[in-house]
């Protein structure tokens, strides 16, 4: 027997953060049985490949009050789920090259400020003191909230892994979802590879591969899968607090709580799940020569080793979150563009109440999986897609 | 400059420095140097591999921290010390972190109440992470170089044996291969172009699109940037002498043989009087036929060979097949070890300075992993290494396997070398990759030696990895917690994540694993392979040529 049970109120397609933390709700509120499968093991998606940034610094007002209740919920993480994330609000530094780019920034730090958080304009000596050995003249001024901040990932997802499955979640590692089962119009199970599972509802929660599911559930989606790079350095004595990330280039590096500088850089990547989560000399050399322009001093640090994960992009740069009207009972709780774990503790909570059928707080002009399907574009987007 | 000109300091003090010797070398004169302490427990630790992967002789020169001390050329002027300790790496008083927490400290659960006090933690801890001070401007300064260009037809990588026979192969059929070996100063090698002190960090899967389709990144020390296409690309890296679990496996004193013999470049003695070497194999020889009257007795894992059992009683040397090497003794340098027969559990104590690792060799099969290749578990050796097929073909189209890397034996080397160069001018072959072999269901030696260890009492305390200072009470802890696989187990102790990238202890704690999860090494993982295969510093990755527009990256 693959699974313990024959059928499921709510199957979750991927054991990520997201999945994990929607199985959690679902089981706390009642909502189970509830069965999570991910082709991969345990860790093997984004989750286990991302920066580990946390921030409120968006472009929205929807963002922005996401993030906030996801930073208060990481800050209660250790109590609540009993496993040390080292969450460290050091802050999250935005970089301007430009006064176009710190006029951009400007208008994140009014709305960020509107929202009551303590969000800071720099002049570039104020930017100097947060990062020792800024290459001078490399920027005009920056943007910081201090209780922005980074956190050790793993530890986040054993967490809740153990929490789930303490509520009775069942955990199936090395299963892949094929497709659903539809019956009178609606959702009647999962097909997977080890077979199939019945179940009310599938919540697609699959991050790089949402949109690969989606299809194979014949939903036509926007999603696309592409590919970034990240690498860490050998670790030297600390001497950066905040996550630092410039705006011209989404250049992002923080120094994690051993030591080594973890960090990546936007640039177009073609699209597709198919090449697999590995580097490229391109993205070394980029990487390289951008973080020893802005700070000197790391020309003398060692790579130790580099990597690449899946963004989940939609073309509005908002997640997707709700059940999809052309199939009752498939749920996306996906798109989140690569910051689907700092974002994780708020939107898991309303993915678990879309499908208890609940009211949740999210603009669907926004979030709902429907935006898509009129005739134009949907009106306003989040284009901070950086760190 | 005369010869008692040449000086560098250490800790403030002047060293004397011979033309053609590594740092570790110059600082090793009468004995192994103490250089470096462990990452959280502040264990002492001492020079183990001898070829830049492990943390054992990580010093600070001019500035720049983390600099491995077996893999740096010492120039006049240099200014040395050593980093991580306090006051010193002979008396640090950070040691006590270790003294108070026998058990280790439990950073995954730990340090999270009361909450108000959790920044306070986060601070402390920080103070005590990391290794060296971050570098100075000026040391990074001295890094940036250009980068190196080169388009060949055929590359290879390895000056070795096999290298050197595929390479004389290759120039009596015409071709002039470029050649990259990690050592400074290997032998002259006629019809080649060698770059020497470089090693290959990065060969990424080919692309089909261009003339030469493979990229290859090498890192040249101290600082330069390579950047070379190829045609064809034959990888002859070879192994390294692997670790071994046992109590104080870290403890300065133990060493592989590799490292004895880097430390004896230019000809010394080794840095032993005493030494128990471990293993029963031609490695064991090799350690014999140098510095027989330097060891003390020789322990085998399994069963000594023959030749071995010859040499060592006509020298009179003590054997010990069939062992469990339980523990290695003494505070700042090996002093004795505990031994365990495995046949009726007899105990030996043994005096000795040094313990050297013999007992196996791994593939350095980093780039192939890399490019691709399909892989496959070697019991006898217990480790991956790349299929390959007839004329050291692998499935991967213009990447060719010779030598150790390869599974070729030594005797084997000329001839099979000729046969590669054969596929790679396209006179014969290169005969179609074959399908999958049947499944090498041999048992894997090592792993009835480790079922005993896991029963011996405080195994917990043995340390599973040396750079990031893991316990192997941790492997068990996430074993029991129902975590399961190496990958995971990586991610949840953190085992491997250090300056060797699990080169050293992810083998062994591969067979460990596979004894907590009954099931074959090979179902317990792969063991992911990430570039760069040596730490590159940024200076030299940034000095690299990017592609006109970022928007062709394939």
């Amino acid at each position: 027997m693959t699974f313990a049970r024959e059928s499921y109120r709510t199957v979750v397609v991927g054991a990520g953060i997201v999945g994990l933390f929607t199985a959690y709700h679902l089981a706390r509120m009642g909502g189970g049985p509830v069965l999570v499968v991910d082709r991969g093991f345990l860790s093997s998606g984004s989750s286990g490949r991302n920066g580990g940034g946390v921030r409120q610094q968006w472009e929205t007002r929807g963002t922005v009050r996401l993030a906030r209740e996801a930073v208060h919920a990481y800050r209660r993480f250790g109590r609540e789920f009993g496993f040390n994330i080292w969450f460290r609000q050091t802050g999250y530094l935005f970089l301007a090259e430009n006064e176009a780019e710190l006029a951009r920034l400007q208008r994140v730090h009014s709305l960020v400020a509107s929202e009551g958080l303590p969000s800071k304009v720099l002049d570039p000596e104020g930017v100097a003191r947060l990062v020792e050995g800024i290459a001078p003249g490399a920027v005009v001024g920056g943007t910081y909230l201090r209780s922005d901040g980074t956190l050790y990932p793993f530890p986040a997802i054993w967490g809740v892994y153990e929490a789930a499955r303490s509520l009775g979640v069942e955990v199936a590692l090395g299963v892949e979802g094929l497709g659903v089962e539809v019956r009178q119009g609606r959702v009647a199970g999962l097909l997977t590879s080890k077979g199939p599972v019945a179940a009310g509802t599938v919540v697609n929660a699959a991050g790089g591969w949402s949109g690969d599911f989606s299809r194979r559930a014949g939903l036509d989606v926007p999603n696309v899968a592409t590919r970034h790079e990240i690498l860490a350095t050998e670790a030297t004595k600390p001497f950066l607090d905040p996550m630092v990330v410039r705006a011209s280039d989404g250049l992002y590096f923080s120094q994690s709580m051993r030591g080594e500088i973890i960090g990546g850089i936007s640039f177009p990547h073609r699209p597709g799940t198919a090449r697999g989560q590995g580097s490229s000399p391109t993205f070394l050399a980029a990487m390289a020569r951008a973080l020893v322009g802005l700070l000197p001093r790391l020309g003398a640090v060692d790579v130790l080793r580099a990597w690449s994960g899946f963004y989940d992009d939609t073309p509005d740069g908002f997640p997707v979150i709700g059940e999809d009207p052309r199939l009752p009972g498939f749920v996306h709780g996906n798109g989140f563009g690569g910051h689907g774990f700092m974002l994780a503790p708020a939107t898991s909570r309303r993915i678990a109440l879309t499908v208890l059928g609940q009211p949740t707080d999210l603009d669907p002009s926004q979030f709902s999986p429907a935006r898509f399907l009129g005739p134009s574009a949907p009106a306003t987007a989040e284009r901070l897609q950086l760190g | 400059m005369g010869e008692e000109d040449r000086h560098f300091s250490f800790r403030g003090r002047p060293v004397a420095t011979r033309d053609g010797e590594t740092l570790l070398s110059a600082l090793s004169r009468d004995r192994l140097p103490l250089l470096h302490r462990s990452i959280q427990y502040h264990r002492p630790q001492g020079p183990f591999c001898g070829i830049g992967h492990c943390t054992g002789c990580l010093v600070r020169v001019n500035g720049r921290p983390n600099v491995r001390a077996c893999r740096y050329q010492p120039v006049p002027g240099d200014a040395v010390t050593t980093e991580n300790a306090w006051p010193s790496t002979d008396w640090d008083l950070l040691a006590t972190i270790g003294f108070l927490t026998p058990r280790g400290v439990d950073s995954l659960h730990g340090l999270r109440r009361p909450a108000f006090a959790t920044p306070l933690f986060q601070r402390m801890v920080r103070r005590l992470a990391g290794t060296g001070k971050p570098p100075t401007d000026d040391a990074a300064r001295a890094l940036a170089a250009p980068a190196l260009e080169r388009s060949v037809d055929v590359m290879v990588i390895g000056a070795g044996d096999a290298g050197r026979a595929v390479t004389a192969a290759l120039a009596r059929r015409g071709v002039r291969p470029l050649v990259l070996e990690r050592r400074w100063r290997p032998s002259p090698l006629d019809g080649a172009e060698l770059l020497a002190g470089t090693t290959g960090v990065f060969l990424p899967p080919p692309t089909d699109a261009t003339d030469r389709p493979f990229t290859l990144l090498a890192y040249r020390e101290p600082a330069q940037g390579v950047r070379v296409e190829a045609r064809s690309v034959v990888v002859a890296t070879g192994s390294y002498d692997a670790s071994l679990l046992f109590g104080g496996n870290d403890r300065p004193g133990v060493l592989t043989a590799e490292a004895a013999l880097e430390l004896t470049v230019p000809p010394r003695p080794p840095p032993f009087r005493r030494a128990v070497v471990v293993g029963g194999g031609p490695r064991v020889a090799e350690v014999l036929g140098r510095w027989a009257h330097s060891v003390e007795a020789v322990v085998a894992p399994g069963e000594i060979r023959p030749d071995v059992v010859r040499e060592a009683s006509d020298r009179g040397i003590p054997l010990y097949p069939r062992s469990l090497l339980v523990r290695a003794r003494g505070r700042r340098r090996v002093r004795s070890v505990d031994l365990r027969s495995r046949g009726d559990g007899a105990r030996t104590h043994l005096a000795c300075d040094a313990v050297v690792l013999a007992h196996r060799r791994t593939p350095h099969a980093q780039l192939f992993f890399q490019a691709g290749a399909v892989m496959e578990w070697r019991p006898a050796i217990a480790a991956y290494g790349p299929r390959v097929g007839d004329q050291g073909t692998t499935s991967v189209r213009g990447l060719f396997a010779v030598g150790s890397v390869a599974g070729v034996g030594p005797e084997e080397v000329a001839a099979h070398g000729a046969s590669v160069a054969d596929a790679i001018v396209g006179r014969a072959g290169p005969a179609a990759f074959p399908p999958a072999p049947p499944v090498d269901r041999t048992p894997t030696e090592l792993l009835g030696y480790y079922r005993e260890l896991l029963r011996v009492r405080g195994h917990g305390q043995f340390v599973a990895c040396a750079c990031v200072d893991v316990l192997l009470s941790e492997v068990e802890k996430a074993n029991r917690a129902g975590y399961r696989g190496i990958e995971v187990i990586k991610r949840y102790t953190s085992l491997g994540t250090g300056i060797c990238q699990g080169r050293y202890c992810l083998p062994d704690a591969l067979l460990v694993l596979s004894l907590l999860e009954d099931r074959p090494p090979q179902e317990v993982g792969y063991i992911t392979q990430r570039p760069p295969v040596v730490p590159t510093p940024l200076a030299a990755l940034a000095a690299l040529p990017l592609p006109p527009t970022l928007e062709a990256i394939p």
